[in-house]
């Protein structure tokens, strides 16, 4: 009882606060519609938008197009960053030795990026998810690798005792064991991922949201990038929060505190 | 009893120093002790004297730097252990975890489950088999802990404080419980405490550790018939002898 009422009301601040932004918005583009479009004018153009394709492609294909893109980045981020950083985390040497590595790649934007990657990659599909892929594969390396260092050292007794093997150690204490900072890695490479996306979709693309911003801009259709910037974040918004009910229902077993 | 006593466990003089920078620390100093079959010992020692490297040692998770240890009288060397602080994963439900040193070792699923459910029954978690561990209270977690050790059905059971982080009332019913479970299921049981009155409530022998390193003080051969009364006039002089005679400053 008690918990429904305070969701019911947390419910409802979050509505109040979005309509309060709408007033903000309608107020501040009241004096400047061509320049800055009212909230009608830009659910007009989303509308318009739904009927008239850009590029042969609908609203949606956009959305799909990037999507795609982060999707395709993240499984290879992953597969590599759970494998690299497993056995950097059960290995000390191994650690030692690619961890500088890391350490030195890891602070370069992968804006930073660009320029390389199109000089040797062109502007085809692979360098925009591979750009996606530089954004997203350090957070579950590094997380991986320390949630598996920091295993308990109590835990890993156990599987001694019982004699594991080192693939039954991996399986039954080490994985399981670092899987909610696996898990939180893989989240921070969702939002940075779907980030990056939008980047490299500005650069040269024919699809994407990224690409619809452009788009805006070069035909000076503010609406449209509204429009765009709008569904940026609310897709990144419904992103992590598919994730967390993934999280919820791999780590459930975590207690509350 | 006495004249039939059997040899399970035969540490020879064992030792065991770590060595950091420059420092030497000694752990465990010159330590013999025969562990006889189906005995409940407890090593009764102060906080911080190397219980938990003396029965580290006899599991193999950590070898002596001298001396050594000798499973006499049985094929095989497997151990069950009953961890200090609750080490039952938390990822897995109770039948899972009890099930684990089975599963391990590769007995297949029917086996091992039917295995762990007459041991989930005999802790007394029936009903609990697919409960996870943050639904249970310290003391169910350190059934599920007991249950575990029994499962590759060893002949030497190692318990390391295993009711030291238990509220009062729930470390008396445990005592009496891991009695239980014991009659029932006869191991060699050696039982570390730091606690004096759980020494006498429950061992067949206590042996007495000294502070660090750890060597043999005392040894302690408990008679009273069971179940023991914490209150009986017996019990209490048995205590007072073994608190007047050791320094368990803790
Ligand atoms: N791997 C290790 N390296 C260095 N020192 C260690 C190591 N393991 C244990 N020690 C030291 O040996 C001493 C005895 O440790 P141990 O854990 O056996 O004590 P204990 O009697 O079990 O203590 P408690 O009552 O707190 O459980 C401690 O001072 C500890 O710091
Ligand atoms: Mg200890």
């Amino acid at each position: 009882m008690k918990k429904n009422r305070s969701q019911a009301r947390d419910i409802m601040l979050s509505v109040i606060s979005i309509l309060l932004l709408v007033a903000v918005w309608f107020l501040v583009s009241g004096s400047r519609p061509d320049f800055f479009p009212t909230p009608m004018a830009t659910v007009e153009r989303f509308i318009r938008l739904i009927e008239k394709p850009i590029m042969g492609v609908s609203v949606f294909g956009h959305v799909l197009a990037s999507l795609r893109r982060v999707m395709l980045a993240l499984i290879a981020s992953i597969i590599l960053g759970i494998g690299i950083g497993l056995v950097m985390g059960w290995n000390k040497k191994v650690r030692a030795a690619i961890n500088p590595i890391l350490m030195a790649l890891r602070p370069i934007p992968p804006i930073a990026w660009i320029p390389l990657i199109i000089l040797m990659f062109g502007v085809d599909e692979f360098p925009k998810v591979l750009l996606v892929f530089i954004g997203s594969f350090f957070p579950i390396v590094m997380n991986t690798m320390s949630g598996v260092a920091l295993v308990d050292d109590m835990y890993l007794k156990v599987g001694k005792i019982y004699k594991a093997k080192t693939w039954q150690m991996l399986r039954h204490v080490v994985f399981p064991a670092a899987m909610p900072t696996i898990l939180a890695g893989i989240k921070i490479a969702i939002s940075s991922g779907w980030m990056v996306v939008v980047a490299a979709e500005m650069l040269s693309s024919r699809s994407g949201l990224g690409f619809l911003i452009n788009r805006g801009r070069d035909s000076y259709d503010v609406a449209l990038i509204m429009v765009a910037m709008i569904l940026i974040g609310v897709v990144g918004a419904l992103l992590s929060a598919v994730f967390t009910l993934i999280e919820r229902k791999m780590c459930g077993w975590m207690s509350k505190e | 009893m006495d004249e039939q006593r059997v040899v399970q466990v035969h540490l020879e003089n064992i030792s065991k120093s770590f060595v950091s920078r420059k420092t030497i620390f000694e752990a465990v100093n010159h330590v013999t002790i025969d562990v006889y079959k189906n005995e409940f010992l407890v090593l009764l020692g102060p906080g911080q004297c190397g219980k938990t490297v003396l029965l580290n040692m006899v599991s193999g998770l950590e070898t002596p730097t001298d001396g050594k240890v000798e499973f006499l009288n049985s094929d095989s060397t497997d151990v069950g252990f009953v961890f200090q602080k609750t080490a039952v994963f938390p990822w897995k439900t109770v039948m899972e975890n009890v099930e684990l040193p089975l599963e391990l070792k590769g007995v297949p699923k029917e086996e091992r489950r039917k295995r762990a459910q007459y041991l989930i029954e005999l802790v007394g978690l029936k009903g609990f088999e697919n409960a996870l561990p943050k639904q249970l209270s310290g003391g169910m977690k350190q059934r599920v802990g007991i249950a575990r050790a029994y499962c590759n059905n060893p002949q030497v059971l190692l318990m390391d404080e295993p009711f030291g982080a238990l509220d009062a009332q729930t470390r008396y019913q445990m005592e009496e419980e891991i009695l239980r479970i014991w009659e029932q299921e006869k191991r060699t049981v050696i039982f570390v405490t730091n606690n004096i009155e759980e020494a006498v409530y429950l061992a067949d022998r206590i042996i007495v550790l000294s502070k660090c390193p750890a060597t043999v003080k005392e040894v302690y051969d408990i008679s009273l018939p069971r179940p023991r009364d914490y209150v009986d006039p017996e019990f209490l002089r048995i205590r007072e002898a073994i608190e007047a005679n050791t320094d368990l400053a803790l």
